[in-house]
């Protein structure tokens, strides 16, 4: 093993405090080894408290680095340093920019990252939103950068991957812990079709100081980052802030004004952040192009099935409003309910509609 | 020495049990041998006490033995065949006819109904002797073809018939109501709901069980309840089924032809729902044999119970066993789950805002999905209608449950015809090996599924149930094939369509 390698595993192994030693060690440019030999003499000196210190003296002289390293390349994850020609350089700069990430999955994966961030109490149509956008994004040649969690993060995730497009999860637990376990089938998607990434030593359980400390991360992958829902006091916003520091371009997605999960998502647009009015025009000023000239569009498949007269009418009435549920659209669409629920089904697959809601049905965002 | 024929349950079964009855002198005392539970050793004193009124007084030391020895006795049915037969060995009655006799005696020498008449009538039939039963068990007792039965209103009366004073009054056989009652409550009443009363009208057609999703208030009770009054009348021989459980645990005799509607709260045990108990006893699953099983709050139904219920669903039978034996009851039901979209029940309302956390959301879905699921084949959900929405629906108007349940009879005859050869009676008992080849679909509908089948992420035992629900939409057009339009249609009704 490299010097450079166990000294940040130890770093990582005692977490985000002894980060900062590391930075600040970094800074004055000695070989890795240094900071092997140095001991807690140099620690002290680069301001490592006394728990820092015996934290890394303890980790330092057990077998902990090795069998670490044993244990990811037996579960096939890459121990990616910040001195390897693949590390991202958008995550350097910080005090606090980890240098070591454990990565299950493709990397480097290609195309320009889009951080899409938001609730995980999401309302349908946030979690559609951002279905759509992971979607757009991967037919744009990009990848989705989210967390792991339900709501938005794992709409973006989902939409990405449903348009065969590259995914990266940033875990606030070890890469090889599934939290939360429903997602547990989303993340063997990810290893496979995209990637999980984490600085945190394998096996680690979900803490709750975790998630805002890899937010980081999400904000510092970011080109841009998108806010789909986010109240007030949340992660998303805690992601949005960092974005901001580091002159990230956000947009957000407008939510209505009286729900509390939109509140800290429509603040942003107030404090000068984009809205995100139409996935379109977001994929074209994003990714400085036109959709079209750019691969294959995200519903080529879906405009290939021509919709019956009915199922027009169903789609031109949900386009006008949404939320209706199979009584209204049978009575303003003139149609038994059987045929409602037939074209529901038809528009549905094709991903026009989608369920808002027990019962009611809304278009999908264009 | 005389015996005399009575019976005892197992099950809904009635089992013959012969009374014998020897008098010696001696201190009056009466001993009741044979297994008797705490009725029939009480019944000692009733059948003292009516026949005094008769001015019979028991005197001496009276044995009652009932055989066979090693089969338990339970309930009051016996007190009429032991005061017979301890009349009959006081020598006070010239000779007894044969036949079996139940009631229960009252102290003034009345009989009162008894559980299990309808068993008893159907044992009578078997072995061809007539039946003397109390005048409160007629009407369930006339249901049973080709049965010789008598109603008894009183010892005295019986007494009186056996001494050839005067005749009992036959039971005559009669078949149900002809008419059906008016379903109550009627799908015309129920505003709105279009969408739910649909999937209802299929589930009735096919057979198919349903569940219902939505928020409080929104009508899932009341749709449940609408749904019996659309199924096809009982047959008279499912009424006898019925009516024969309904018998085994004494209840009230119900001769209208609409099928059973059981609503079964989430405080219920295994034993209440399933059936049990040291007397085996059928429980509501066979209550609701032929007619509706309904379970309000799904989720909140214990695990074990839910669990239970899976193969009896699939049988249409359930065999309770304890360690006093084990019974058959008939449960086939057609069974009707609702359940709220969350805990807090306000998931995806328009108006009302649901507070549930991420991790709560997660775990009731995970609740509401399980292995019984996979019985269900039409998942629809109840939105609760805003006001507004309300007032625009009305001008629709609804069709009322006599013309749907029209409908649903011509939707099950068609395939009461088509599946005779293979044994079944309704689209839904198809197993999938016969859904893959006989189900007639059109030529468009493969390609058509198999374009769905990616974007909606059906499995192959999706698909099953959705063909299965299609043909029943195909039936109630009165289509010989499946098409296009069917199948689309079935698909908004499938696993998960419900949720998102």
């Amino acid at each position: 093993m490299s010097p450079l390698l166990r000294a940040l595993l130890l770093v990582a192994g005692v977490g985000a405090a002894a980060t900062r030693i590391w930075s600040a060690f970094e800074q004055e440019g000695a070989p890795p080894e240094a900071f092997l030999e140095g001991g807690p003499a140099l620690w002290g000196r680069l301001g490592a408290s006394p728990v820092v210190i015996e934290g890394l003296q303890s980790l330092g002289s057990s077998s902990w680095p090795d069998e670490e390293e044993e244990r990811a390349s037996k579960l096939g994850v890459r121990l990616l340093t910040c001195m390897d020609p693949e590390w991202p350089e958008d995550l350097d700069g910080q005090p606090d920019s980890p240098r070591l990430l454990y990565i299950m999955g493709r990397w480097p994966l290609p195309g320009p990252f889009v951080s899409v961030v938001g609730t995980r109490r999401s309302s349908q149509y946030g979690s559609r939103a951002a279905y759509e956008i992971g979607r757009a994004v991967a037919g744009a040649g990009g990848v989705v950068v989210s967390g792991g969690a339900a709501g938005i993060d794992g709409a973006a995730h989902e939409g990405c991957l449903s348009a065969g497009g590259s995914s990266l999860a940033v875990l606030g637990t070890g890469v090889d812990v599934a939290y939360p376990r429903s997602h547990a089938k989303l993340f063997e998607r990810l290893s496979r079709d995209g990637g999980l990434v984490s600085e945190y030593p394998l096996g680690s359980s979900p803490r709750q100081w975790r998630f805002p400390e890899r937010n980081r991360i999400i904000a510092s992958l970011a080109r841009p980052l998108v806010v789909v829902e986010a109240p007030a006091r949340s992660g998303a916003m805690i992601t949005a802030r960092r974005a901001l520091e580091l002159g990230r371009e956000v947009w957000a997605v407008p939510g209505r004004i009286n729900e509390e999960g939109c509140q800290g998502s429509n603040r942003l647009i107030y404090d000068g952040a984009i809205p995100l009015v139409s996935v379109a025009d977001f994929i074209s000023l994003a990714f400085n192009r036109q959709l079209s000239l750019f691969g294959e569009p995200a519903r080529t498949v879906d405009n290939s099935i021509a919709f019956s007269e009915k199922e027009q009418r169903i789609l031109s009435l949900l386009e006008k409003s949404g939320d209706r549920t199979v009584d209204n659209l049978a009575v303003e669409g003139k149609m038994s309910p059987a045929d409602v629920f037939s074209s529901l089904a038809a528009l549905t697959a094709a991903g026009r509609v989608y369920a808002a809601g027990p019962g009611r049905w809304s278009a999908v965002p264009k | 020495m005389n015996s005399v024929q009575g019976i005892t349950l197992r099950g809904m079964e009635a089992v013959g049990v012969e009374v014998e009855v020897e008098i010696a002198g001696g201190l009056f005392s009466i001993s009741i041998v044979g297994l008797p539970d705490a009725a029939v050793r009480e019944s000692k004193e009733r059948v003292r006490a009516a026949l005094r009124s008769l001015d019979m007084a028991v005197r001496g030391r009276v044995a009652v033995n009932l055989a066979p020895a090693d089969l338990p006795k339970e309930g009051a049915v016996l007190d009429l065949p032991i005061a017979i037969g301890i009349a009959s060995a006081m020598g006070r009655l010239p000779s007894v006819p044969r036949g079996i006799f139940l009631g229960e005696l009252a102290l003034d020498g009345r009989l009162r109904g008894v559980r299990g008449a309808v068993g008893a009538a159907i044992l009578a039939r078997d072995t061809g002797v007539p039946l003397f039963a109390p005048a409160d068990n007629a009407e369930e007792i006339s249901l049973v073809r080709g049965c010789e039965a008598y109603s008894v209103e009183s010892l005295d009366a019986l007494f009186a018939c056996f001494r050839g004073e005067r005749s009992l009054p036959p039971v005559s056989e009669r078949g149900p109501e002809e008419e059906r009652a008016r379903p109550e409550p009627d799908f015309a009443d129920i505003r709105g709901q279009a969408g739910a009363k649909r999937a209802l009208e299929i589930a009735a057609a096919g057979h198919h069980n349903i569940l219902l999703i939505g928020s409080p208030g929104s009508g899932k009770t009341l749709l449940a309840r609408a749904l019996r009054g659309i199924l096809p009348p009982l047959s008279h021989e499912e009424l006898l089924e019925v009516t024969l459980v309904r018998s085994t645990l004494g209840l009230p005799f119900e001769r209208g032809l609409t099928p059973p509607f059981r609503s079964v709260h989430h405080t219920a045990s295994t034993a209440s729902v399933c059936g049990g108990g040291s007397n085996l006893r059928p429980g509501e699953v066979s209550l609701a044999h032929r007619g509706v099983l309904f379970l309000d709050e799904f989720p909140e139904f214990r695990r074990d119970l839910v669990e239970g219920l899976r193969q009896p669903l699939e049988d249409g039978v359930i065999t309770v066993s304890r360690a006093s034996g084990s019974a058959l009851y008939p449960c086939r039901v057609l069974l009707v789950v609702a359940a709220n979209p969350c805990q807090c029940g306000w998931e995806g309302d328009p108006v009302e805002r649901c507070v549930c956390s991420g991790a709560e959301l997660e775990r009731y879905h995970r609740k509401i999905s399980g292995p019984i699921l996979d019985r269900i084949d039409l998942h629809v959900s109840v939105p609760r209608l805003l006001p507004r929405e309300l007032v625009a629906v009305e001008e629709s108007g609804g069709e009322s449950s006599e013309v749907i349940a029209e409908r649903v009879r011509a939707a099950r005859e068609v395939q009461r015809d088509r599946w005779a050869s293979l044994g079944f009676t309704c689209n839904a008992e198809l197993p999938e090996r016969v859904v893959k080849r006989s189900l007639a679909l059109s030529a468009e509908v493969r390609p058509f599924l198999s374009s769905m089948a990616g974007s909606l992420r059906l499995s192959a035992r999706g698909i099953g149930r959705v063909l299965k629900v299609a043909r029943t939409i195909a039936d109630l057009a009165g289509s010989r094939l499946v098409e296009v339009p069917h199948v689309g249609e079935a698909l908004a009704y499938r696993d998960g369509g419900a949720f998102r």
